[in-house]
């Protein structure tokens, strides 16, 4: 809602779209771009322009690509990702006593220690990609990291 | 798959997988960095294959019957030899130790005197409440690291005791307080929650701190205005509170505490205060682990302690220990010794060099698997397979729980275990007499 605010909200029907709401909504989902709004690119909307440019900016920094990124040199191995991630937790019964999981890693697994160093087998299964609501603000792995040795980010 | 027992460091994790053809070791899984690094020893470029002896100031290679006859020569010889070491090998090859010791009227001493071993001659006046790893891992809620940077010296202790699911402890890491009690913001600080307590206490003030402890369970409100030891009012005032209302606590005692100021009267106090809060608390209790760092350092206090009623630090003269306040610290000082006979351990690189260089002035016999700065002075060095991947035995872990250790892989040709070379060497010296 917080996009509607900044549209022109005269429902000139020019973008295509019915109402500046459903304009808002496409806007959203990522269906449509600001400059489907001709009104908006008139020097009158200047600054709300520039202000819906910057909120697109962010909003689309969910949709970028996550990566976990585990650095060899910092990491020693230690197990606390592979024991403290709650996907691996839910699947994989060893990890309830702090033991390391089977060989070969269940398919939910997400980190398996080898030879002295975490190794990220798959993302797929992250509560940052499946999970819904607060769950997906996971960031267990990278809090708990004694070496600091993991990283969440979007690239 | 089958599950290994890694004799990296004290934590004996029992639940490495290991992929091996017999022969070479091909993948781990689950084990810590330090723990790979032991694997890696098999074929490591400073693995010593072949027994060796100096002649004309250089090492050189002989055949094991030259050497042991040498060893036995030196032993014979030597009027007060030192026995040092024994806290990486089996409690097997550790009895065998005794023995030599005993029927060449030596002096036996562990790394544990300079280590964890101080915890236990202390708690013979006071009394120690001990625990397993197993039930912290079920039980504690509460768990205080006092002086002790649990990850990076043992890496998987935390994952095992802070993060783990047990079984009244169903929810893992955020039932459980952490407190790190340490002067240094060491990597242990960074798995801290929001609950949980870091206390940076000034240097060398522990035993304020105790004391004050000790004061408040007694009388309630003597804590100062201004804190103590660098800690504030809040902060003792919290972790009074966690001590006095934990379900299970565990306190694990590290090189910190050890080797802090007037050492000997911070564990006394530590242990009188732990005695003092378990009778005062109704529903919970605290108890104590030490953290040593070799695999089987435990071992050897529980060894000595079965079988001559003392831990670690033995004299023996006409085949019976004598009583002697001696430790291998004050022996080595007043070169009360003439020749060091050391088995899996490595003096010349670990201890001062005031020390180091009383050593490496006597005979030195070394029995190890690699090469160190001990090897290098040596007179004699007897290589050895690498305990619990080529060789098996009884090792106990850091919290006194006996660990049967299987061997994984063959040892390379011509080399013996340390049983098997402290065996020819009990044997060869009966032989001969003295």
């Amino acid at each position: 809602m917080e996009l509607y605010k900044y549209l022109p909200k005269t429902n000139c029907k020019k973008c295509g779209k019915p109402t500046c709401m459903a304009f808002a909504l496409d806007l959203l989902q990522g269906k449509a771009k600001i400059d489907d709004c001709p009104p908006l690119l008139q020097p009158k909307y200047k600054k709300q322009y520039e202000q819906l440019k910057e909120l697109l900016g962010s909003e689309e920094g969910k949709e970028k690509e996550l990566r976990i990124n585990v650095d060899p040199d910092l990491c020693d191995g230690c197990g606390i990702c592979v024991t403290v991630c709650p996907v691996n937790a839910r699947y994989c019964q060893p990890t309830l006593s702090g033991k390391a999981p089977d060989y070969p890693p269940d398919d939910h697994q997400l980190f398996q220690v080898k030879k002295g160093k975490c190794e990220l087998l798959s993302i797929q299964h992250c509560r940052r990609v499946e999970a819904e609501g607060r769950e997906r603000e996971c960031r267990v792995c990278e809090t708990y990291c004694p070496r600091e040795a993991i990283k969440i980010e979007y690239v | 798959m089958k599950r290994e027992v890694c004799t990296g460091c004290s934590l004996l994790c029992d639940d490495i997988i290991v992929r091996s053809d017999g022969l070479f070791i091909d993948e781990i899984y689950g084990a810590c960095l330090k723990g790979k690094e032991h694997f890696d020893q098999v074929i490591s470029p400073n693995r010593i294959v072949k027994p060796m002896i100096r002649k004309e100031g250089k090492l050189i290679s002989t055949s094991w019957d030259e050497a042991l006859n040498k060893t036995i020569e030196l032993i014979k010889e030597s009027k007060d030899p030192i026995f040092y070491g024994f806290s990486t090998v089996t409690s097997e090859a550790q009895l065998k130790g005794l023995e030599l010791a005993r029927i060449a009227s030596g002096y036996i001493d562990s790394n544990s005197s300079i280590c964890h071993g101080q915890v236990l001659d202390v708690a013979k006046k006071t009394g120690i409440s001990l625990t397993t790893l197993s039930e912290i891992i079920n039980k504690a809620d509460l768990i205080i690291l006092w002086g002790a940077n649990a990850a990076e010296s043992i890496p998987r202790l935390l994952g095992k005791i802070v993060f783990s699911r047990g079984k009244f402890r169903m929810t893992g890491r955020e039932i459980k307080t952490l407190i790190i009690i340490d002067p240094v913001k060491t990597a242990s600080f960074n798995v801290m929650g929001v609950r949980d307590i870091a206390l940076r206490i000034e240097p060398g003030k522990d035993f304020e701190l105790i004391k004050m402890l000790k004061e408040e369970c007694c009388t309630e409100n003597s804590i100062p205005e201004k804190g103590i030891a660098g800690i504030d009012k809040s902060d003792l005032k919290r972790l009074l509170v966690q001590l006095t209302n934990a379900e299970y606590g565990v306190i694990i005692l590290g090189q910190g505490i050890l080797q802090a100021n007037q050492k000997l009267n911070v564990i006394e106090e530590l242990l009188e205060l732990v005695e003092m809060i378990n009778n005062k608390q109704e529903r919970g209790r605290i108890s104590l682990m030490t953290m040593g760092g070799h695999s089987n350092m435990v071992g050897f206090d529980q060894m000595t302690l079965t079988f001559y009623g003392k831990r670690g630090s033995i004299k023996f003269e006409n085949g019976n220990p004598i009583d002697s306040d001696d430790n291998i610290i004050s022996k080595i000082t007043r070169d009360n010794f003439d020749l060091m006979f050391v088995v899996g351990s490595d003096p010349i690189a670990h201890f001062p060099k005031a020390l180091s260089s009383k050593i490496a002035k006597k005979p030195l016999i070394v029995i190890d698997n690699k090469k160190s700065a001990t090897t290098m002075v040596a007179d004699v060095v007897l290589p050895s397979s690498i305990t619990g991947i080529e060789s098996g035995g009884l090792m106990f872990r850091l919290d006194m729980t006996p660990i049967n250790v299987k061997p994984i892989i063959k040892p390379p040709s011509n080399v013996l275990s340390d049983q098997e070379i402290l065996e020819k060497l009990i044997e060869k010296f009966k032989g001969g007499g003295k």
